[in-house]
């Protein structure tokens, strides 16, 4: 772990990340109170949450 | 050629093999933000900090961590069931946002509620999905879970973790032992998920029908909880005769989370898993951090990532010491030598349910009905844990014995999760004590 090949290759997944928490928020935001397009939204930010706790949150610290 | 080593080994192999510098700075930066949330979102916390002169901004330094007040059970139960209900002030998301109740099981006294928003479960299920990879369950598995299904999150979050990964899930929970078996058969599942006591009982069963689990099963894997037999070398050995499969332990709790996990390697203890829990141990008497191996002492816990319910330094009771040499696996987190031996307190377990010796006393000296005196026996019969309670019926009460029989059991289900055998005695004839009491006796084979 830690080569920069390894720390870039994280780089790249987090900001494909950041890309799926940005377009879920702007989903929730026009979902304009549809249920099956808020709540579904909901779960993918659940998901995303375990993909910066698995790759994102330790990306400053390599 | 893969650009992050390990893929194959590890569920992820960026945290898992993180040198332990930048993964004590991944815990301390986690630590800080979830005082934060906490302090932030929870009034309980908020009037713990500050009575304690404590603002989250305080914490720079693993020093600092130690300051920050622990939280022990009876303080939870202390504000829940109160508004907002039934959680009370602990709550840190708005009602709505919570998708699941469990509880404790409630045999140390009046149970915890312990609320998970969406993303509390999803973390729940990344969390046994560490476990469960590490344990050699991949998605050709076929995982039969013998489990009620009920308040309690015992295999709930086995069952999500499972599903994560991508195996295939059987859900046991309303067959009867002889159905799960033929079950197992018939789909030719690959693993099993339960208690030891449950795990033997199993193969009894199995062995009472003609089927011997080893030859006539196909379970590769058995995964345990509930119970320490998984990390007691003799009980691991028996199960993995029984059925002719590798049992893993691993550890956890409904306030806290799935913590601890043996790995393929299996070095004779459980690793943290340092990427999702912060574990100190500390002295039982003085308190001071113990870092070093060797050393048993309390642990306290706290959940990094846990959002609706923080988790934050819980005081567990349970008494652990950490491991000296690094494990053949190649993970960097820490391991704990010979898993959870025990607790700091006389709670001790039976047929995998925490029981305090307090609670069978509440309910015994709830009945007017019954005399001061009582006994309780803990032996093994077979493989199971087996618990009598001695009682006395009052004179005047002679012709009731049926009725307070049934309320008796009733009323101890009730509050300890477990099935007792009553025998009645006459009036006096009972142990009377000057001193200390020694109701309870637990009488099964020291491991």
């Amino acid at each position: 772990m830690n080569t920069d090949v390894e720390k870039e290759f994280l780089r790249e997944m987090d900001q494909r990340i950041q890309a799926i928490k940005t377009a879920a928020l702007e989903l929730q935001d026009l979902s304009d109170g549809i249920q099956a397009v808020y709540r579904n939204a909901d779960r993918i930010l659940a998901s995303v949450k375990m993909l910066e706790i698995n790759v994102s949150d330790v990306l400053d610290l390599l | 050629m893969a650009q992050v080593e390990g893929a194959e080994r590890y569920w992820n192999p960026v945290l898992e093999t993180l040198p332990r510098d930048k993964l004590m700075a991944l815990q301390l930066k986690k630590f800080k933000k979830i005082v934060q949330w906490a302090y932030n979102n929870s009034k309980f916390h908020r009037r713990l900090y500050q009575d304690a002169g404590l603002e989250p901004g305080d914490i720079k330094t693993w020093e600092d961590v130690r300051k920050v007040p622990k939280v022990e059970k009876g303080m939870m139960r202390e504000i829940q069931r109160k508004d907002p209900f039934p959680y009370g002030e602990m709550l840190c998301v708005p009602l709505e946002r919570v998708t699941e109740f469990h509880q404790t099981s409630g045999t140390t006294g009046q149970a915890v509620y312990q609320p998970d928003t969406w993303q509390d479960w999803e973390w729940w299920a990344e969390a046994w999905s560490y476990i469960m990879y590490a344990q050699g369950f991949r998605d050709t598995d076929r995982i039969f879970i013998p489990f009620g299904y009920n308040i309690f999150v015992a295999y709930w979050a086995g069952h999500y973790g499972g599903e994560k990964m991508g195996c295939e899930i059987v859900p046991g929970g309303v067959l009867d032992t002889e159905a799960r078996i033929l079950k197992i058969q018939e789909l030719n599942a690959t693993a099993l998920m339960a208690t030891p006591t449950y795990v033997l009982g199993m193969a009894d069963k199995a062995r009472s029908m003609g089927i011997d689990p080893a030859r006539d099963l196909n379970i590769s894997k058995i995964l345990c909880a509930g119970e320490p037999g998984a990390s007691i070398p003799a009980t691991k050995n028996r199960m993995q005769e029984a059925w002719g499969a590798k049992v893993y332990d691993h550890v956890g709790a409904t306030e806290i989370g799935a913590w601890a996990y043996e790995c393929t390697a299996q070095p004779g203890g459980v690793h943290v898993n340092e990427a999702l829990f912060l574990v100190e141990l500390e002295d039982i008497e003085t308190g001071k951090p113990i870092t070093e191996p060797g050393r048993r002492g309390k642990l306290v816990l706290t959940a990094l990532d846990r959002e609706a319910q923080p988790c934050i330094r819980f005081d567990s009771k349970d008494v652990a010491e950490w491991a000296e040499e690094p494990c053949p696996c190649g993970r960097t987190f820490r391991w704990i030598k010979g898993g959870v031996v025990g607790r700091a307190d006389d709670i001790t377990k039976v047929k995998g349910v925490l029981l305090a010796p307090s609670a069978i006393e509440e309910v015994v000296r709830s009945f007017s009905e019954l005399s001061d005196e009582f006994e309780v026996e803990v032996t093994k019969k077979g493989d199971l844990d087996d618990i009598t309670l001695r009682v006395e019926l009052m004179p005047e009460e002679a012709g009731h014995r049926e009725s307070v029989e049934a309320r008796l059991v009733d009323q101890l289900r009730l509050k300890t999760n477990l099935r007792y055998n009553i025998e009645f005695h006459d009036h006096g004839t009972l142990p009377r004590y000057t001193l200390k009491a020694k109701r309870f006796k637990d009488l099964r084979p020291k491991h």
